[in-house]
């Protein structure tokens, strides 16, 4: 107050007439009301990133592309099956050192039952008719077939049915969602989806870029284009690893048709602020936004975010510089392929399981689903263009791409599994993040939730969903 | 009388503390047990066995099934060999394997040297012995011990053994060279046990020369043939004569060499910088920062997860080539990455590159040969030996398109006693292969002028 009236005092003891005073006055709200105005504007305009364009088949642009939708299924054969049972026979075996467990990377005594079990008593057979339960589809887009496969829910009475696509990522495929699919799908709730599970180009039974620079952004645009021929005009998004940097860039290319954009993974810029909550959140947690889970999955941050990663980043390194050598022998070798790819699912769904002699595998899925998904690498020969996709990605400095330095306005649920690489609190995600409907703290879970926890990753999806449904506008 | 006192605590004090820094420091370790389950009572075996190399129908039809069934991946187009190994040239390079590449003759041509093994700490270290011959009188006989890297081989020497062992007019000197197979690489035996890191290695072949009879040696290292050889000096001064290096990347950045980085560019001089130094080092961020990162990817992943990534590549022939060789062209100059064949064949022949490859094939060693990367950074860069300067006469071979170019002033920050710094005209990371006759005349000077000093 009484600093209102020294200003009122000193505007009033300004030596000029009672005219100016008015005039003065009047200028300045204007001033003032014009940059309020202003910035609310700004926040309410949600900026979009290009949407750009690419061609990515062999050789030069035809004049025109097939953009039909041909049906597609699962096939294998007696050959695929022997030359795969071949060279499992003839794999070259090192041992491990004594007392490595999972610390030097996949055990090879715990390998050698996994491999056991996978050339006597995995059936792929069986498996290729469980993958082809659901209908199989490819498309031509931008030169490149596009697989996806599309769930729709069987009629239900009073049942709304909504849109979604849910994006895989490495060493991961469209087969994780078969255990979520039915969960969202096949529900008695009064809101069901229909879902689109696409393989991303270079992974599975998408056909691989011939051509260098085929990332996230490229991969959103496409399955914006596939969402577009299929129909949708609008629709809900979800994803983890890659899944969720597509799904998040394709929000911001078209955040008129994402209804919703629900999250597994997610991380935030580095900047000031996080350099100020990292210092004094361990504290004062409160002042810096951090809630006590934020702060027991946060710290100690050296340890758990540091060394953690750098110990767990080697497979990152290599692909993002050197993809066509570091696939090249895990292509020709199915267990080598194997060794590579379930280290993942071993040590990304709980880093603790580096100190089981059995990598802690089978205690959160089946030896059958984690196969299932390493054929699908092997039977299509697609490690290489899957390892490519981190150097396109992270040839030039991801942070300072289009993307990352543009916010994310639609409607947006984060789900924080507490086995998750890295911990993003919601006060870090929401500077980027700009519109979040909903963050929740899952009680188990790791890297691959859809995978290992469906019905967790369903619950919080279809809760965000309603939230979504109910009021669509909230800034 | 107060400040006498004073004046003579703060002499005694400066006194001590001069005697401290000159007790040169020497690096201390224990011994270890590397074979499968405990050590037997009566402790290992010292006997030498000659050895040789071998192979068999059975070995090369395996091989020759294994590149036929290769599942091949087009690389993107343009991508030369920015992507990694390129597969068109990688198309070549196993054409040439399996249709012309004699193994057999490579493996007489591995055996025209003897080869022996002996038991160290639990497992058979392989080394190749070569005693020059038909000496005239009063030439003396230098020991030398000569370490390999990754993924390099003892078979990397080859080129470099004549000109050392066998008497020349040009050189005065004749050497006796020891070429052994760190364990776990080749046909040295792979430890069973955590924990085998380079002071391990050099600790081990400290034990070999020790069983051959050698009291005093020289020693030369590439890559972690360096960092093995460097340990050996500072464990036992007294015992490594002289130490011959051209890998020498710097364990801590300490004030020099933090100040040269930043002031260099603009005062060459006062850093004794070359022309080469400059150009080499500058724009610091681009050669220093994201070259390293370009090129260390798989030293992380080694260094995390060797088990994992070296599975594949103990299966899938074509696979190890493209990881070994890869290197052998990326590390001999960066440039050849914009090259459709990579380079490799201008300074190397397809046959030595394969003998090598073979090697780590035949042993089925890649996984193990990996661990040593974990193993040894199992402290990050935080080892005891890195802070411990080496105070044996040291020569180093500074080849230009080596992985991290250290001007004198960097290698001097560790190796105290530097006799000689021979900038060279060309070679890069695999420079005893790329150029012998360089690196065999710069052992032959170093050593000559530690030689002549008696």
């Amino acid at each position: 107050m009484q600093r209102l009236d020294f200003i009122k005092q000193a505007f009033l003891s300004l030596k000029i007439g009672q005219q100016q005073q008015q005039q003065l006055l009047i200028g300045s709200t204007l001033a003032v009301g014009g940059i309020l105005a202003y910035l609310v504007h700004k926040r309410r305009e949600a900026k979009t990133i290009p949407l750009g364009e690419g061609w990515w088949g062999a050789g030069e642009k035809p004049l025109s592309e097939d953009d039909t939708i041909h049906p597609f299924e699962v096939q294998t054969s007696d050959q695929e099956i022997e030359d795969l049972y071949e060279r499992i026979d003839r794999t070259r075996y090192t041992g491990s050192l004594e007392e490595g467990c999972f610390q030097y990377g996949f055990n090879s005594t715990y390998l050698k039952n996994v491999v056991s079990y996978w050339r006597h008593t995995f059936d792929w057979r069986k498996q290729v008719a469980i993958l082809n339960k659901y209908p199989h589809f490819k498309t031509k887009i931008e030169g490149l077939d596009v697989h996806f496969i599309r769930v729709r829910p069987p009629h239900r009475e009073g049942q709304r049915v909504l849109p979604l696509m849910l994006v895989h990522g490495w060493p991961g495929s469209f087969y994780e969602f078969y255990k979520i699919l039915p969960l969202l799908t096949e529900t008695q709730d009064d809101l069901a989806f229909e879902v689109i599970c696409p393989s991303i180009p270079g992974y599975g039974f998408s056909e691989a870029p011939h051509k260098q620079g085929f990332d996230t952004l490229a991969a959103a645009r496409v399955f914006l284009m596939l969402m577009e021929r299929l129909g949708f005009s609008q629709f809900y998004l979800q994803g983890g690893d890659w899944g969720s940097l597509i799904t998040t860039n394709m929000a911001q290319m078209k955040p008129q048709c994402v209804k919703g954009l629900h999250l597994n993974m997610f991380v935030s810029k580095k900047g000031l602020k996080m350099l100020l909550s990292l210092l004094i959140g361990p504290y004062l947690p409160f002042l810096v936004g951090f809630t006590r889970e934020d702060v027991r999955r946060l710290f100690p941050y050296l340890e758990k975010n540091v060394y953690e990663i750098l110990r767990e980043s080697g497979y990152l390194h290599i692909q993002a510089t050197k993809p066509d050598t570091a696939g090249c022998g895990v292509n020709d070798s199915p267990v080598g392929l194997a060794a590579y790819i379930l280290e993942k699912f071993s040590t990304w769904t709980d880093l603790k399981n580096r100190d089981l002699v059995d990598g802690g595998l089978e205690r959160k899925f089946s030896l059958d689903d984690l196969l299932t998904n390493v054929m699908i690498y092997w039977t299509t020969g697609s490690i290489v263009s899957s390892m490519r996709f981190y150097k396109e990605n992270l040839k030039t400095n991801i942070e300072k791409r289009v993307d990352s330095r543009t916010g994310v306005f639609v409607p947006t649920g984060l789900a924080a599994f507490p086995g998750e690489l890295m911990h993003c609190p919601h006060s870090w995600a929401r500077t980027r993040l700009r519109n979040i409907y909903s963050y929740s703290y899952l009680p188990r879970g790791g890297h691959f939730a859809a995978f290992e926890e469906p019905q967790l990753l369903a619950n919080d999806f279809v809760q965000f969903v309603k939230k979504v449904e109910v009021s669509p506008f909230i800034f | 009388m107060f400040t006498e006192v004073l004046v003579g605590l703060v002499i005694a004090g400066l006194i001590f503390f001069l005697v401290q820094r000159s007790k040169k420091q020497v690096l201390t370790t224990e011994d270890g047990w590397w074979g499968a389950g405990a050590a037997p009572d009566d402790g290992e075996d010292p006997t030498i066995r000659p050895f040789k190399v071998t192979t068999s129908d059975e070995e090369l039809e395996d091989l020759y099934r294994r590149i036929d069934q290769t599942r091949s991946v087009p690389s993107l187009e343009d991508s030369q060999f920015n992507y990694g190994f390129n597969s068109q040239y990688l198309e070549k390079v196993v054409s040439y394997w399996r249709h012309d590449f004699d193994w057999r003759r490579q493996v007489d041509k591995l055996n025209q040297y003897p080869h022996f093994k002996t038991n160290i700490e639990g497992i058979d270290v392989h080394y190749v012995h070569v005693k020059p011959k038909n000496l005239p009188e009063g030439t003396s006989v230098v020991p030398l011990i000569m370490v390999h890297g990754w993924p390099g081989s003892f078979y990397e020497f080859y080129g470099m053994i004549p000109l050392l062992t066998e008497p020349s007019d040009q050189h005065e000197l004749v050497f006796e060279v020891v070429c052994p197979s760190i364990p776990g690489y080749g046909y040295s035996e792979a430890p069973y046990k955590k924990g085998f890191d380079t002071v391990s290695a050099a600790r081990v072949f400290h034990k070999l020369m020790r069983r051959l009879g050698f009291q005093q040696f020289y020693a030369h290292g590439g890559d972690w043939g360096s960092i093995i050889t460097t340990n050996m000096a500072q464990m036992e001064p007294k015992i490594v004569k002289g130490l011959h290096v051209n890998f020498a990347p710097p364990a801590n950045v300490g004030l020099p060499i933090g100040l040269s980085i930043m002031l260099g560019r603009r005062f060459p001089k006062m850093f004794g910088f070359t022309d080469m130094d400059v150009q080499r080092l500058y724009p610091c961020m681009e050669k220093l920062v994201v070259e390293s990162i370009k090129e260390s990817g798989y030293m992380h992943i080694q260094a995390t997860k060797p088990d994992t990534v070296g599975r594949g590549l103990n299966d899938s022939p074509v696979g190890l080539a493209a990881y070994i060789l890869e290197k052998f062209s990326t590390w001999t100059n960066h440039d050849f990455r914009n090259l459709d064949d990579g380079g490799l064949t201008r300074n190397f022949s397809l046959g030595d590159l394969l003998t090598n490859v073979m090697i780590y094939w035949t042993s089925g060693c890649i996984i193990s040969s990996m661990r040593f990367y974990k193993e040894s950074f199992s402290q990050g860069l935080n080892q005891p030996h890195a802070k411990i300067p080496v105070h044996v006469p040291t020569g180093f071979a500074c080849f230009p398109n080596e992985l991290l170019h250290t001007p004198k002033l960097w290698v001097k920050q560790k190796y105290h006693q530097l006799k000689t710094f021979t900038p060279m005209a060309r070679g890069g990371h695999f420079a005893a292969m790329e150029e012998p006759q360089l690196m065999a005349q710069d052992i032959h000077n170093f050593a000559k002028t530690l030689e002549k000093k008696k």
